[in-house]
């Protein structure tokens, strides 16, 4: 009896969970209902989300004022038009009518005063409230005009409300549900907005489902009937998923499949460049890195198109200048070429005749291929006589280590990247270089100091005039190339796999997939 | 037998209750702040202070731990600290997916490594029995992730027979449940072919022999119930090992169990998350300790239990 017992017991045992209640369906049918693979699970779908896993689930269901579109520009959304005051001190918002929340309450005035004071309140505490911090009034002018009131001119603020953390929910039934920080639970999990796509379902650690909204106000209306976003974190398997059927989009398929996708014909890879920027930045104010002729001598003495074209496979864009274009203000400045001669030459000029020995801070897993990038980087230094000692981290460590105030700090380069998600120079240029930005307080991880680098962000700040303004900006990146407080890289492209059957896809700069004028049909 | 049972279950308390200790204390010795990982790079200092007052995570570390504790004792694991959900909701809801895994894993491992293993050691010495133990060499050897990957790559992508991700059927199970079982089955057949070869050894079994019996039976109904009793505490063992260390094959199978959630967590520092889980697995493994043991009096009447 015994001999057969512990098998039996096993059986039953797995019979028994298998009758536990199943969760979701088998494959989802094809045809109607898009699923996308990615690597990440959401966190929370209201005002407090934080990331890029959010912000992609969200753009579907919840809408912005104004919208940012891939080649750059922003467009009205729920928003008709803005018109700034003559000192720049108000903004008048006129919106567009007739929209509905998912749940039938109308979207007007009261319900983006109900949300910009919500989202404005400290007591609320939501992470990104710095979008709207020089907003100091929210005033009600007529059922679809709106009236801000800034504390001083602040002509990004558009650029900011394109932001999807920043998207109209509905007034009802977040008072319905109540928003706790710091995740706005319970409401982050079923949340209610005017897009094309409404929540149906989320499963935690597997699974995010829309359904489509057939009173949608666009003129594009919907034609998936659902969407799913699928968390599949393995790379590999991700790619894999892809390649059976199992899924249609693949997001970031890591590089070295990219030439093995590329021959099947039942799938398509897509490049989008990112408007992220991946860099190494010094110490600036830690000997001596405080020289720029030292941190002139290490960009020249890196390889930045070798890097992009053998580690990145082609999918980056060498940097030249410290944002990316697609962002409003940007304007190509230069790069520094590879030249191991005037790498050392200007080493010997600030003293430092026989090179010099430090360790570059770097994450892994975080950025693409960030380790492979760092090594590559300490090797090329070498042959420039600097002796660089790598030390990795763990991105939770990392961000702590990096994120100290100047005094304590203890790194000298370090590799980060910045995403300018709102599409602006002024998000991407003044929360990392101007000095009032140093940690604790800001952005700056590494303290970099100029005057007049200060004094031109703080002026394009309030140009209205766009010519001027990327003028503007012009000048202060001019600036910061040559004071290179960076070792400036490469921007990233996103590489995402999906079967031919996909069509209308737009995977945008901002590293979102953004599927709601997407269609599935016969392979194209 | 019962009394035996109440003193090994009231043991078990102390043992919990220093896993409780040891995973509190060490989750907050690991370097990086979760309230800054959750509010992001571009966070500043004082949201980042805000999501700490708002978590507890500003109280000393003691008063979190009475906290903690005092929620364990009623069944309260707390909020993950990521996403806000009940830690005991999210293990509820995982857990069982893992222990279908690791089940089905574990019989993939028996069916395939207690034959393999009597098979290596009836036959020792010939050419069956090398090619059984390369293959437990290899099966030692093989990294889970990559034979998980493989077989997607055939049975998924190739073959079309099996999807490649997800946990929703059984056809689902099969592909995760034989790179779970293999590596185990190794492990399992090598430990039944010694203590075959030594059971096959004994004078009982001369005996056996002796009196005319069919060597079929004096190998499976002789030989093996005493050859078991090693051979049921690795497999005990590798259950709890596959309860907890399902990791890679969660993640490359997207299967959302509780050792997917346990790395999240880590990677996230999400402590509830992280306390919970290990308590769930240490718990599993008291649990599965304790039938094991129970087990031994079934396979050998020579045991027994005061």
């Amino acid at each position: 009896m015994p001999r057969r017992f512990a098998p039996i017991l096993l059986v039953a045992l797995l019979i028994a969970t298998m009758g536990l209640p199943q969760q979701g369906q088998a494959q989802a049918p094809a045809g109607g209902t898009l699923i996308i693979g990615r690597g990440a699970d959401s966190v929370t779908l209201s005002f407090y989300a934080t990331a890029a896993p959010d912000s992609e689930v969200l753009a579907h269901i919840a809408e912005t004022l104004f919208r940012l579109t891939p080649d750059g520009k922003i467009v009205p959304n729920l928003a008709e038009a803005a018109q700034l005051s003559n000192d720049g001190r108000q903004v008048t918002v006129r919106l567009r009518r007739g929209i509905q929340f998912h749940d039938g309450t109308p979207f007007n005035a009261e319900a983006v005063k109900w949300n910009l004071d919500f989202f404005r309140n400290p007591d609320n505490r939501i992470t990104y409230r710095f979008l709207v911090s020089e907003v100091t009034d929210v005033a009600v002018v007529d059922p679809f005009t709106v009236r801000l009131t800034l504390a001083r001119p602040f002509v990004p603020l558009i650029a900011h409300f394109t932001h999807d953390f920043m998207a109209m929910h509905s007034p009802t039934a977040m008072q319905r549900a109540g928003l706790r920080p710091p995740l706005g639970e319970p409401y982050g999990r079923s949340p209610v907005g005017t897009g094309p796509y409404r929540f149906k379902e989320w499963i935690r650690g597997d699974r995010v489902v829309l359904e489509r909204n057939p009173n949608y106000w666009g003129a594009e209306k919907p034609t998936l009937e659902q969407i799913v976003w699928r968390s599949i974190p393995d790379d590999g398997a991700r790619t894999l998923a892809l390649e059976s059927g199992q899924i249609h989009v693949a997001v970031r398929v890591p590089p070295r499949e990219t030439t093995r996708l590329a021959l099947n014909r039942a799938l398509r890879v897509d490049r989008t460049s990112s408007l992220r920027t991946i860099y190494m930045a010094f110490h600036a104010q830690k000997r001596p890195y405080t020289d720029p002729r030292v941190r002139q001598a290490f960009n020249y003495a890196v390889n930045k198109r070798a890097i992009v074209q053998t580690i990145l496979g082609g999918a980056g864009r060498v940097s030249d200048a410290p944002i990316t274009p697609g962002i409003v203000g940007y304007s190509p400045i230069m790069t520094y070429q590879y030249d191991v001669a005037k790498a050392k030459s200007l080493l010997a000029e600030a003293g430092f005749p026989n090179g010099l020995n430090l360790t570059i801070h770097h994450p892994t897993g975080r950025y693409v291929q960030d380790a492979q990038i760092a090594a590559a980087v300490q090797a090329q230094l070498r042959e420039a006589g600097i002796n660089a000692r790598l030390a990795t981290m763990e991105w939770g460590t990392y961000l702590q280590f990096t994120g100290r105030g100047p005094e304590q700090s203890e790194v000298e380069l370090f590799m980060l990247g910045w995403g300018t998600v709102t599409g602006d120079a002024d998000y991407g240029l003044y929360s990392l270089f101007h000095s009032s930005q140093w940690q604790p307080a800001g952005n700056s991880r590494f303290f970099y100091k100029n005057p007049q680098v200060d004094t031109l962000l703080e002026q394009a700040r309030s140009i209205t005039d766009p010519g001027r303004r990327t003028a503007t900006y012009k000048q202060a990146m001019d600036i910061i190339m040559k004071d290179a407080p960076w070792l400036f890289l490469h921007s990233e492209s996103q590489v995402t796999g999906m079967r031919r059957e996909v069509s209308g896809l737009i995977v945008h700069p901002t590293e979102r997939i953004l599927a709601y004028n997407a269609k599935l049909g016969p392979a194209r | 037998m019962f009394q035996y049972l109440l003193k090994r279950l009231c043991l078990a308390i102390p043992v919990l209750f220093g896993v409780s200790i040891v995973v509190f204390g060490i989750v907050r010795f690991i370097p990086g702040d979760p309230a800054q990982i959750m509010a992001g790079q571009a966070a500043t200092q004082e949201a980042v202070r805000d999501i700490r007052e708002a978590l507890g995570l500003d109280r000393p570390v003691p008063v979190q731990y009475a906290y903690f504790l005092g929620g364990a004792v009623r069944g309260d694991l707390g909020k993950s600290i990521y996403n806000g959900a009940p830690v005991r909701e999210e293990l509820g809801q995982r857990f069982p997916r893992t222990l279908r895994l690791a089940l089905s894993g574990i019989l993939v491992s028996c069916l395939v490594g207690i034959p393999v293993g009597i098979l290596s050691a009836v036959r020792h010495s010939t050419w069956i029995d090398s090619s059984a133990m390369i293959f437990a060499l290899v099966g030692v050897s093989m990294p889970l992730f990559w034979l998980g990957l493989n077989l997607i790559l055939i049975f998924a992508v190739r073959l079309q027979w099996l999807p490649a991700i997800g946990y929703e059927t059984p056809q689902h199970l099969i592909l995760p449940a034989i790179t779970l079982g293999l590596g185990s089955a190794a492990l399992v057949a090598r430990m039944t072919r010694s203590a075959m070869l030594e059971v096959l050894r004994q004078d009982y079994v001369r005996t056996a022999r002796a009196k005319g019996a069919a060597e079929r039976r004096v190998v499976n109904y002789h030989a093996l119930r005493n050859a078991l009793i090693p051979v049921v505490t690795v497999v005990g063992l590798q259950l709890g090992n596959l309860l907890s260390g399902a990791v890679l094959t969660e993640s490359v199978f997207a299967w959302p169990g509780v050792g997917r959630l346990l790395v999240e967590g880590v990677l996230t520092r999400d402590y509830p998350i992280i306390q919970g889980s290990i308590l769930l697995v240490a718990t599993s493994f008291v649990v599965l300790n304790l039938a094991v043991d129970l087990l031994y009096a079934f396979l050998d009447p020579r045991i027994r239990y005061e």
